[in-house]
This record gives C-alpha cells, sequence and structure tokens, in this order.
C-alpha cells in the first residue's frame, strides 16, 4: 500500500439498497479509482460515490469522471447487431437494420472469405483502440494475426502515444511511460512540464503539481498556450508549436555550460554525452530564442531552476508527441535527466501522461504492427517463436509486420487494404487529414465495426457490432505510472451487447480458426493466457494476478513471478535496458515542423483538449453535463491577431489549410501566442479540425504532426463578398 | 471534529468538476448549487468557484418571511424546506453573494446545503471530495491555522472573516495571488 501525505481515511456514504463496486474511469491514462453506485434490486447503475482509498487521486475526479457512469445505461447504447444492406448509404447514420448474432456473424465470415480468396490474406485489416483492457489488446492482436491471418493490424496508439514509446526505448531501452509512481510527483522540488496542458487533460494529476509550489518548489511549463498550469509556473516558455526539440537542445547546453551536468552517472551510466554536447553547443539562448520565440531569459532561468534542484521530474505529453519529430522530442527532454543524473532514484525521473485509459498496456502486448505481447518484436525471430508456443502455430504461420495507422488508410486508397475490422476507435474523428482518410473508409468492401454508440466512424461499416462498455466487463489496464489496475464489473450487458473478446472468441469459430481460441470461456481465461504470453518480455505481466493486484493496490510492471511485487521505480539499480546496461543520450539536430508558415497560411494551427471531452468525443459528446460545458469546438485567437483579420470574439470564421477548412466560432484570449490558432478536436463530421491537419509521420513512430501545420483564418462575410 | 470549506482560489483550473460532482449529491436531484466564475475571460483563464459561503447570519435567512430557511447545528445553510417556502424569492435577492436560485416549476428555493446528509457525519461534500486542484478543501479549523501562517500573510485580508458584507462565514477563502510570498527552495 502507497500512501503519501494527503492520505485521509474517509468512509463512504452506503445507502441500504446499494452495492459500491470498486473500478476505476472510463477515460484519460489516470484511471482514477471510483466507486459505481450499482441498484441491487434493478442491478444497474445509478451513480458515482468517489474512491478516497485510491492511492493515485484520492477521491478526486474530473467532470469526466464524474459523469462516466452515464454512459452505461444510456439511450444512444446499440443493443443489437446492426447491418447495412443499402452500401450507397455509408458515410451516414442510415441504412442500418437490426440483426442476430448469427446472421451478423454468418456475414462477417462469409465477406472475409470472399475477400481473402480473391486478393490474398492480407487484404483484411484491423484498427484497434487502447481504451480497451490488455485482456483485449492482447487477444485482438492475436485474433489478428492467428484467426484473420492479417500481417495489417494497427491502432490509435499512433495518433497518441507512440512517439513516447519510440523515446523511451531509444533513450532507455525500454518504454514505460512514467519511471517513478505518481506519489512522488508532489515531493520532487521541481516540475519541468512540457507541451501537457495538465489542467485540462490530466485534473486530477492538479492536486500534485500545486503541492509542489506550495511547499516552495519550482513550476516550469513549456507550451504555446497560457493553460491554467502555464498561468501558474514559475517560468512559462512560450515557444511557437513545433520547435520543441530546439528548446531541449538549449536548455541541455545550459546545463552542460553551467556545470549541472553530474559527470559520474553520464560516465558509469550513459552513452552518447560527447557527441551530445558538441551538438548542442550552437544552442546559445539566443538562437533558441530566434527558433522557439522564447524570450533568452527564460531559458537561462528555466535551465538554472532545473539544473539546481536536487530532485526533478521532466513532465510531456501530446504536445511534444505529436509532431513529425516527436520521438526525438521525447528523448531531447530525456536528455535533461540523464546528463544531470536525475533519474533512477525516488522524486527524479522523466514521464509522460497518457492520454488513453491504457494508452500504456495497450502498446505492449501486439496491437501495434511490428509488436506481440510483452514488447517483443515482429522481427526477432526468437520472440515470435516465444509467442508462436503460447498460440499454438508455427512461426511459419506468423503474418509480417505490417504498417502503421494512418498508412493503412493509405492501403485502403490504393485497394491493397479492402476489408476493416473497426474496434474502440473513432478514425473518422481521430485521423489526421479527414478529407482522405473518409475517402479510404467510404471505399472499403467491407467493413465491419465495434462499438456501443454509433460512432462517425460505424456510419461507414457494413456490419455494427454491439459491444459492451468497460462497468461491463472486467480486465486489467495499465494507467500512466505502469501500474497495472482492476476494471471491475458493475453490471450485466444491456440488451444483445457482448463483450469484444467474447465476439473475437465466438467469431474465430465462424471463420475456421475456432480451435485457437474455444478455451478462452471468461475475461479471467483471457487474462490467464494474456499474462503467460507476456512472461519473458520486457513487459513481463506474468506475476500481476487478479489477486495482487486488488491487495497491492494494483502492481507496476515488470512483476515476473508469484513471489515479485513490482516495480514502482524503474532503474534504481542505474541499469538500464540497453544490452550494455547504461542509457543513451541522444545528439538531435533540430528541423523545422513539417510545414511553416507561408504568405497563403500564415499562421500556425494547434490543436489539442477540452476538460469536458475525451478524444474524438464519442462518448463523452453524448452525456448532457459535457455536451451542456462545452458543446462545440472553438478557436482560440490573440486579440492582436483578430484585430488584423478584421473578425471579433464569438464571430464565426473560416479556419483553412492545405488539405481543408472548417467553420468555428472565435474565442478570442490573451493566453495564446500572436501567431498560433488553437482548436480542440473532439468533433466529427464538419467541425472536425483533422480535416486541416498535417498526416506527415515520424519517421520512427508513424505518429502525424498533429499539433503543428500552416493555416488561414478568414472572415466569413468577406468570402461571401468575394464571391 | 468540526470542519469546514476552505476554497484556495489560486488552484482553480476551471474544470466544473465541483458542478457536475454537486448533480451526484443525494437530494440535490441532479441539479448543481455551485458555480464556477470566469475571472477575465478575453485576457488569461482565472476561474474561481463561486458557492455558498455558509454566514453565520445569513442575509438568505434573515430576509425569510416564512422561516423556511434552516440552519443546521454544522453551521450549514440549508436549502428552502418544501413545506415552508411561499416562493417569495426575498432571499435570492438578499443574498449579497448571488447564490440561492428559484425553481419556477417548483416555486422552490434551492441553495448549496454542503451536502448535509454527507458533512453532517463527517464525510466532505462532494465538490470537495472531487476537487483535482485543492481548490476546494475540506479541512479542521486547526488546518485552516496552519494554513494562513504558512502564508504568513498579516494584512487583513485573508479570510471572508472582515467585517465586510455578511461578517461570519462558515467557509474560508483564501484570494488570488497570495501564493507569490511563498520563499522558494532555491
Amino acid at each position: 500500500m502507497q500512501r503519501d501525505k494527503f492520505f485521509k481515511e474517509i468512509e463512504n456514504v452506503r445507502h441500504p439498497n446499494e452495492t459500491l463496486i470498486k473500478t476505476h474511469c472510463a477515460y484519460c491514462g489516470m484511471q482514477c479509482g471510483m466507486n459505481l453506485r450499482v441498484n441491487k434490486a434493478t442491478n444497474k447503475i445509478i451513480g458515482v460515490e468517489p474512491r478516497y482509498d485510491w492511492p493515485v487521486n484520492l477521491g478526486k475526479m474530473c467532470p469526466k469522471g464524474v459523469t462516466a457512469y452515464q454512459q452505461t445505461n444510456h439511450d444512444d447504447r446499440i443493443l443489437k447487431p446492426l447491418i447495412r444492406d443499402d452500401t450507397s448509404l455509408k458515410g451516414t447514420k442510415d441504412g442500418f437494420r437490426e440483426a442476430t448474432w448469427d446472421e451478423a456473424y454468418d456475414l462477417i465470415a462469409v465477406k472475409f472469405k470472399e475477400l481473402q480468396e480473391q486478393y490474398g490474406k492480407d487484404t483484411l485489416s484491423v484498427f484497434s483502440g487502447v481504451s480497451m483492457t490488455n485482456e483485449k489488446c492482447y487477444l485482438t492482436g492475436k485474433f489478428a494475426r492467428v484467426a484473420m491471418q492479417t500481417r495489417y493490424i494497427d491502432y490509435n496508439g499512433r495518433f497518441c502515444m507512440s512517439s513516447a514509446a519510440g523515446g523511451f526505448l531509444r533513450s532507455f531501452g525500454v518504454d514505460r511511460g512514467s519511471t517513478l509512481p505518481w506519489t512522488d510527483v508532489h515531493e520532487t522540488d521541481c516540475l519541468f512540464i512540457a507541451g501537457s496542458n495538465t489542467g485540462e487533460c490530466h485534473p486530477t494529476s492538479m492536486f500534485r503539481v500545486w503541492a509542489v509550489q506550495e511547499r516552495g518548489g519550482y513550476l516550469i511549463v513549456a507550451d504555446p498556450r497560457e493553460t491554467a498550469i502555464a498561468r501558474r509556473a514559475d517560468v512559462h516558455l512560450d515557444l511557437r508549436p513545433g520547435t520543441d526539440l530546439a528548446l531541449a537542445n538549449g536548455i541541455l547546453n545550459l546545463l552542460i555550460q553551467n556545470g549541472y551536468a553530474d559527470a559520474d552517472f553520464v560516465n558509469n551510466h550513459t552513452n552518447g554525452f560527447e557527441e551530445t554536447k558538441e551538438l548542442v553547443k550552437e544552442f546559445t539562448p539566443e538562437y533558441t530564442s530566434e527558433l522557439t520565440g522564447v524570450a533568452p531569459e527564460k531559458i537561462i532561468r528555466a535551465a538554472e531552476i532545473y539544473g539546481k534542484a536536487p530532485n526533478a521530474i521532466v513532465m510531456f505529453a501530446r504536445g511534444i508527441e505529436q509532431q513529425q519529430k516527436g520521438v526525438d522530442n521525447v528523448s531531447a527532454y530525456t536528455n535533461m535527466a540523464l546528463v544531470t543524473g536525475k533519474i533512477g532514484r525516488p522524486k527524479a525521473g522523466v514521464a509522460t501522461f497518457t492520454g488513453q485509459g491504457n494508452g500504456q498496456g495497450g502498446r505492449e502486448h501486439g496491437q501495434k504492427s511490428d509488436l506481440l505481447p510483452g514488447y517483443r518484436k515482429l522481427t526477432n525471430p526468437k520472440h515470435v517463436e516465444e509467442v508462436c508456443q503460447v498460440w499454438g502455430i508455427t512461426p511459419e504461420e506468423m503474418p509480417l509486420p505490417g504498417v502503421s495507422a494512418y498508412e493503412m488508410f493509405e492501403l485502403m486508397e490504393e485497394k491493397t487494404i479492402r476489408g476493416l475490422y473497426l474496434l474502440c476507435s473513432n478514425p473518422a474523428v481521430s485521423a489526421p487529414n479527414q478529407n482522405f482518410v473518409r475517402k479510404a473508409l467510404k471505399g472499403l468492401d467491407f467493413m465491419v465495426c465495434s462499438d456501443f454508440y454509433l460512432s462517425e466512424s460505424a456510419e461507414f461499416a457494413d456490419v455494427i457490432l454491439p459491444s459492451v462498455t468497460w462497468s461491463e466487463d472486467e480486465g486489467t489496464v495499465t494507467n500512466l505510472e505502469g501500474r497495472i489496475i482492476k476494471i471491475n464489473k458493475a453490471q450485466e450487458p444491456i440488451g444483445e451487447s457482448k463483450p469484444d473478446w467474447q465476439i473475437q472468441v465466438e467469431l474465430a469459430e465462424r471463420i475456421g480458426r475456432g480451435k485457437y481460441f474455444s478455451h478462452l470461456k471468461t475475461a479471467k481465461d483471457v487474462a490467464d493466457e494474456f499474462r503467460l504470453a507476456s512472461k519473458g518480455g520486457y513487459a513481463d505481466y506474468y506475476g500481476a494476478t487478479w489477486d495482487k493486484i486488488d491487495k497491492q493496490d494494483g502492481v507496476f510492471w515488470p512483476c515476473k513471478d508469484e513471489n515479485d511485487p513490482g516495480t514502482p521505480h524503474m532503474f534504481l539499480d542505474k541499469k538500464f535496458y540497453h544490452p550494455d546496461g547504461k542509457a543513451k543520450i541522444c545528439a538531435l539536430p533540430y528541423r523545422p515542423p513539417a510545414e511553416e508558415p507561408c504568405e497563403e497560411y500564415p499562421l500556425r494551427l494547434t490543436t489539442g483538449r477540452v476538460v469536458y471531452h475525451y478524444l474524438s468525443g464519442n462518448q463523452t459528446r453524448r452525456i448532457q453535463f459535457l455536451r451542456d460545458m462545452c458543446p462545440d469546438p472553438f478557436v482560440e485567437v490573440h486579440p492582436e491577431t483578430a484585430a488584423k483579420y478584421n473578425i471579433e470574439h464569438e464571430e464565426r470564421v473560416r479556419l483553412f489549410s492545405r488539405r481543408g477548412e472548417a467553420v468555428y466560432k472565435v474565442k478570442v484570449t490573451e493566453a495564446i501566442r500572436k501567431d498560433t490558432v488553437f482548436v480542440p478536436y473532439h468533433w466529427g463530421h464538419d467541425q472536425s479540425i483533422n480535416l486541416l491537419t498535417n498526416p506527415a509521420l515520424d519517421p520512427i513512430s508513424r505518429m502525424p504532426e498533429f499539433k503543428a501545420c500552416a493555416a488561414q483564418i478568414e472572415k466569413l462575410e468577406l468570402k461571401k463578398v468575394q464571391q | 471534529m468540526k470542519k469546514r470549506l476552505y476554497l484556495e482560489l489560486e488552484n482553480c483550473i476551471g474544470c466544473r468538476s465541483c458542478l457536475a460532482a454537486c448533480t451526484q449529491c443525494g437530494g440535490h436531484e441532479e441539479r448543481n448549487r455551485n458555480y464556477v466564475y470566469d475571472v477575465n475571460p478575453l485576457v488569461n483563464r482565472q476561474t474561481m468557484p463561486l458557492m455558498c459561503l455558509h454566514c453565520e447570519n445569513p442575509a438568505c435567512a434573515r430576509s425569510c418571511p416564512a422561516q423556511a430557511i434552516q440552519i443546521h447545528e454544522t453551521g450549514a445553510v440549508l436549502s428552502a424546506l418544501v413545506e415552508k417556502c411561499i416562493g417569495c424569492q426575498n432571499c435570492t435577492i438578499a443574498c449579497p453573494y448571488g447564490i440561492p436560485k428559484f425553481d419556477t416549476e417548483q416555486n422552490l428555493m434551492y441553495k448549496c446545503d454542503m451536502c448535509i446528509d454527507r458533512s453532517k457525519d463527517g464525510i466532505p461534500p462532494m465538490c470537495a471530495s472531487v476537487c483535482p486542484s485543492n481548490t476546494i478543501q475540506w479541512l479542521s479549523d486547526s488546518e485552516i491555522e496552519a494554513k494562513k501562517n504558512q502564508f504568513n500573510l498579516n494584512n487583513g485580508k485573508w479570510v471572508t472573516s472582515m467585517p465586510f458584507l455578511e461578517g461570519e462565514t462558515n467557509v474560508k477563502v483564501n484570494l488570488p495571488g497570495i501564493l507569490q510570498g511563498v520563499t522558494k527552495l532555491f
């Protein structure tokens, strides 16, 4: 049990006709603990009660968490399988009829077989998400490769977490999003937070952030916008979107020049220091300022604070990761911790804020096009052999590595991929360059979508399978600390909906691959096979039994066997996961965003979240309270920029880039740079900002550049006059 | 041990969890009874929760001709009693903080009652339970005193207990901007 100084023993309110089910929030990577109130007589979830004893959030919840329970019995739930007979209506909500499970399964089996016979096994694809349990993530990887026998599987973590994974793998040889538990955050002396709007994206971290300042500790925030967290920062590095690499190099240069490097740590536990030292020399405060737009004195002050701090944590999120150099950005900020030796001990380290509920576990167990369970690689014959033994197939039967998420749409467009099984994801909102992606989805020969609401992506499907919400199933997820936690079932699935793992087992039977799946009769069966499949991998979950998770308030991976309590702090022995046991300090030349402003598109567009909505908004836009608080997207514009374009607060404007356009209401605020505009990304159809965003991919993580592209803004009336 | 609501306004991130949580309190009928105010939305993101301060001598209760507004033994000023409220709306006009709202359908005033079904048993109100930024806290008098000393402010402006508006309140407020006085570690 990890209790910190904020922990207070508080009793929950209990009503005689109710049961409290301990579980975790459906949304972001914080996975806050909560109790669902369940009516004993009707077996329905009726409300929420804080879970004061959960060490990560101590009962605290954001507005999404408070209202998450309203998902399950919502009127919009899909209760029966739906089939669309008229394909001309694809891309709309219309044309679906209710069907039986048998009818839906038969149709899928026939269509899959037809396509594969005509175009080869790899003509089918799987696109999944990481808002699902580790067990489901694991089984989806197995289902694609063993049941569907296709190489093309990837997941929406490519839009969210893969750059953090790539950066950590390169720097440390292992990718665990946080090197320390969250309870350490408030005890550190300095938080360096880059590209994270923590107040809106991970609000339940905020009491720890403020606690650092309350003790006299420091907060440094790098963000183009003056977010709630930047407002109170000791130094706000208000950089141009897409210039993080220059800023990190500039700070690293100052840390080295001003004597804050830890020579012992660098010599004994790292490689690459000299090369990096040479490279960052040119990033003087003045040159860095020229590239980033941040005043030199702010850069100097930030480096001084981080350098002097006895303990410090570098934290970051999508702001630095959703760029075509996201992996470099992650490694560059990680360099700060490695050069100063502020890692491998409590209260100091590196952490990324995970966006999706299981962004960590979901990327470790084989949904990624090149990975197998336990972070094993498809390109490593030994790894393939190990997984084949668990799955009961031969290495020859194992499909080759596929391509990344966005690249799958490119293959759909060129008809290499003709069939898609989509689950727990909504790429018709969340992928960049929407005009292209929607065309690719519409052109598919056959598409199956598993979801509990009719999402924007489900509108392109031929068959929709009703799946369950998080509270109607059980399993484990891994939160942003690397803590494996247990999601508990609070009510039985409503209507005819089924958990995805059960759908996959039944579907495997229909397509003639049942012998590899038929032994999985409960979620626990899947969990046991999954733990075995991860055994011996970097992300080893074998020892994280459901019992142990309950007893210990979660288990940090790696957890190798029954007697291993898990690993809350990484690298305490100063051993990193590269073959020589050393971490890599990376020399990273600066490169600008893929698209720079020009005469035609003079503004920089950046995107992000609002606190009331989650990802594509498919879930949160349906919750009354959240919709009331923020019904529509908006574009944030600085007053001087607004004046230049003769636009006013709350006026509707056309925003456009090389790829598309959309109309938004203007929100004038001084809290944004003059050369930048911001739009939140939770809306679909013609409100989607991803109509404009740039699909330029990071060479390593294959993550698109959501955070910086060139755009232009236009007064709507003006356009009418011109026409 | 008696506890009070304590508002650290500087901490507010404008997430409105307190509003969502308020709808979850038993007896609130899924309506929030607290509010969040954007201080200057065109300039920055400073926000502040706005809720009943539970005055010791509340204007709402004083102005009520039907004695429908009860003061609980814990100090919480409760919503209007259904059987007594005559719907005159004196209370909504009298409150200097603009807190009581009027439900025309029920012909009844409703306001923050400090989640009395929770707070009477020492369980924090829902807003204080969930507030992710520690803006709304549920503290004992000694903890509040420690806060006061921590910030070393002796300027007489620290809490709303100064003799203005309604005098002494059961909710204590720490105004924005004062944390700048904290001595930094290095």
